[in-house]
């Protein structure tokens, strides 16, 4: 009898034990609603591997409230299609998946697994298809689950996400979304009132091609003087004429009161002109703030170091070490060049919009990146529960 | 060698009770300390060990404690009419200037009677002292009403002005209506609005989505405020104010990112909670209403800011427990 009670003593202390990592685990992540759930979105993008733990509010009054908790990446180079990099990919996407089971004790039903749109268009563009359903296929024998879904998301899917996973859904239908990426830009707006009808606009240039094109035309002269000339006519020139066109084809300006932009640009503008509001993801601002900033990076760029804006922040309720540790990371992702050839195409298309008459309220999206991963994890949940 | 053997298991389940135990405590211990970080600081309490060595030292203690709970009630009597009584005062400000500095110099005596513990001999004058500051603080009462009735004449009698005077000067700058603990900066020379019946209430949200008023800052699931905004000499037909919430901590509530941004004042940029914007016909009463929503609430003092052109129009405050 003793023997017995003292097997099950033993058995207890190793639950206690093992239970308490899993405690801790849980309450590391900082989580900010009273009744919430996390998720994990695992994208495989062009650039890398990509991990988002969203917290997805339970409370019926805030449906569709979520919050970013932790977003990790891992740099490979899927699109290169070699086996080297499909290799780092596949070690990329295991480890982040594992990392979410085993370290955030998310459950398999709870980490959603997709490709990006970049990596599809790549992979369609070379001929390489094969690549991504051999990349899917190892994945689920990797980790063991057959079953699991990986979907491949298209750049309309993607940019209607987007939309769904940043706006609010009391500004769904008057707000259009605008991606700035690297090479191109993406986004649209809903036309009607539901989510099903998504407009979809596309744009050739992003902020390093435009910066490219810039420095394409500089020969000798390296003076930002004629960086700045030499963009002036970029995107006087064809850019401009791909924007006017492009903006009139969507017939946007006369169904949206707010233009939003998301992207790496719209991040490090936010947090620059804004650092008060780091905190926040979005924020608002006007074409003016963007003009006078433009000038700032051009003329005045030292003022954009971390210790000179610091100096400047009067509230002494601001975390000023976390505001100069996001303005350094925002330093070393765009330096003047880029950060200027971004601002000038960002300026060209919030100008499209700037009428006489009617002016529409501009936002500056920070967390861009993880808002179609979590419109994703919010469309699944909504699927399971639907099977359910 | 199996009692042995079952000896090491029993040893090896406790300490692993005992390891499991304490993680476990640690963790409590985290959850619970970060949880009291929200309350607000609890007052420490010392207690004086001698006063139980002299039966005459804890009567001469009891009269001084009798004595600052009077001081201590004065104080907070005053502090509740002070902020209007600062406010109010206008034409009546200088004699109110006087009475308030007598009242902060006997204030500080009544203090310095009272820090000493030693000397039992001066609780005579302490108790001399807090009775005059008493009738002081009822006399600055006396005042502040009169200075309320002083306030409410002269703005009825602009009223009138403004009503008779076909086309306004810009100099004619209509005052801001105080209500309750409203305080204002006085409207400069500027095409500025006025603020005027400003509310700001806490509201809980029960089972079967009724809203109920609420003091609680534990209950309270938003915050609702309302003014009216007035100006004569408007040009636009439409028309912004910015309004901040203060939190009890210093930090802005803010309505949500999409909402809340920032703005340039004289002191520089400010974060704000909302921003409102409306149409407006020159010399219309336009009641503005708004709320603000939060997770979680702080017990204390919330302040509301309302701002027109970077200039602060109105400001409330309201306490939550």
């Amino acid at each position: 009898m003793f023997k017995v009670f003292e097997k099950h003593l033993f058995l207890l202390g190793c639950v206690c034990v093992l239970a308490n990592p899993i405690l801790f685990a849980q309450n590391n992540l900082k989580l900010k609603y009273k009744k919430s759930e996390v998720y994990a979105g695992i994208e495989v993008g062009s650039k890398g591997v990509k991990m988002s733990l969203v917290e997805v509010s339970k409370d019926a009054q805030k449906a569709q409230d979520f919050n970013v908790v932790k977003d990790t990446s891992v740099n490979t180079d899927f699109i290169s299609f070699t086996q080297p990099t499909f290799q780092a990919t596949m070690d990329g996407l295991t480890g982040l998946y594992n990392t979410a089971l085993n370290d955030y004790k998310i459950t398999p039903e709870k980490i959603f697994t997709v490709i990006s749109s970049g990596v599809k268009i790549q992979a369609e563009k070379f001929e390489k298809n094969n690549w991504i359903k051999n990349f899917i296929d190892s994945f689920k024998i990797r980790i063991k689950e057959p079953a699991r879904q990986v979907e491949v998301i298209d750049v309309l899917q993607e940019a209607r996400l987007s939309h769904l996973g940043i706006v609010p859904s009391s500004r769904r239908y008057n707000t259009f979304l605008i991606d700035i990426g690297s090479g191109n830009t993406k986004g649209g707006y809903f036309p009607g009132t539901t989510t099903s009808d998504f407009k979809l606009f596309q744009l050739s240039w992003g902020t390093k091609s435009t910066a490219n094109a810039t420095e394409k035309r500089l020969e000798d002269d390296k003076t930002m003087s004629n960086f700045n000339k030499q963009l002036y006519r970029v995107l006087a020139g064809s850019a401009n004429d791909e924007i006017i066109y492009s903006i009139n084809l969507s017939g946007a300006y006369n169904m949206s009161d707010n233009i939003a932009f998301s992207g790496g640009i719209a991040w490090s503008i936010a947090t620059l002109i804004n650092p008060e509001l780091i905190d926040n993801p979005v924020v608002p601002v006007t074409y003016e703030e963007v003009e006078k900033f433009y000038e700032r990076i051009y003329r005045n760029y030292s003022s954009l170091a971390p210790e000179e804006i610091v100096k400047t922040l009067s509230d002494q309720t601001l975390n000023k070490i976390a505001i100069a540790k996001e303005i350094k990371t925002v330093n070393k992702v765009f330096d003047q060049q880029s950060l200027m050839a971004g601002t000038g195409l960002l300026l060209k298309i919030m100008r499209q919009f700037e009428g006489i008459y009617e002016k529409k309220q501009f936002y500056l999206v920070k967390n861009g990146q993880v808002g179609w991963v979590s419109a994703y994890v919010d469309q699944s949940i909504s699927n399971q529960s639907a099977a359910k | 060698m199996r009692d042995s053997k079952s000896s090491l298991l029993l040893l090896v389940s406790l300490v692993l009770f005992l390891l499991s135990f304490a993680i476990l405590c640690t963790w409590g211990y985290n959850v619970y300390y970060k949880a009291k970080e929200d309350k607000d600081k609890t007052v420490a309490l010392i207690k004086d060990s001698t006063t139980i060595l002299r039966a005459s030292k804890a009567i001469a203690d009891a009269t001084r404690d009798s004595l600052q709970k009077i001081y201590t009630a004065t104080i907070r009597q005053l502090d509740a009419k002070l902020d209007s009584t600062w406010n109010y005062a206008d034409s009546l400000k200088e004699p109110l200037n006087s009475k308030l500095n007598e009242f902060f110099k006997l204030r500080t005596e009544i203090t310095e009677l009272l820090k000493d513990k030693n000397n039992s001999a001066d609780l005579g004058l302490a108790r001399q002292k807090v009775f005059e500051l008493q009738r002081k603080v009822d006399d600055l009462v006396g005042k502040n009403k009169d200075v309320e009735q002083e306030n409410k004449r002269l703005y009825e009698m602009l009223n009138q002005l403004s009503a008779s005077i076909k086309e306004p000067s810009p100099m004619n700058v209509k005052p801001v209506v105080f209500e309750g603990k409203t305080e204002t900066t006085p409207a400069p020379v500027t095409n500025l609005f006025t603020a005027s019946d400003m509310h700001l209430s806490a509201f809980t949200q029960t089972d079967n989505d009724k809203e109920i008023e609420t003091s609680q800052a534990i209950q309270t699931d938003k915050l609702v405020g309302s003014f009216v905004v007035k100006n004569l000499h408007s040009q636009d037909n439409n028309a912004e104010v910015i309004i901040v919430v203060l939190q009890p901590d210093g930090h802005v509530l803010q309505k949500s990112s999409w909402e809340s941004g920032t703005f340039s004042t004289a002191d520089g940029k400010k974060i704000y909670s909302c921003k409102m914007r409306f149409d407006y016909n020159k010399g219309e009463s336009k009641k503005i209403n708004f709320s603000l929503s939060s997770d979680r609430y702080m017990k204390g003092n919330y302040i509301m800011q309302v701002y027109h052109n970077g200039m602060l129009i109105g400001k409330l405050s309201k306490t939550l427990s």
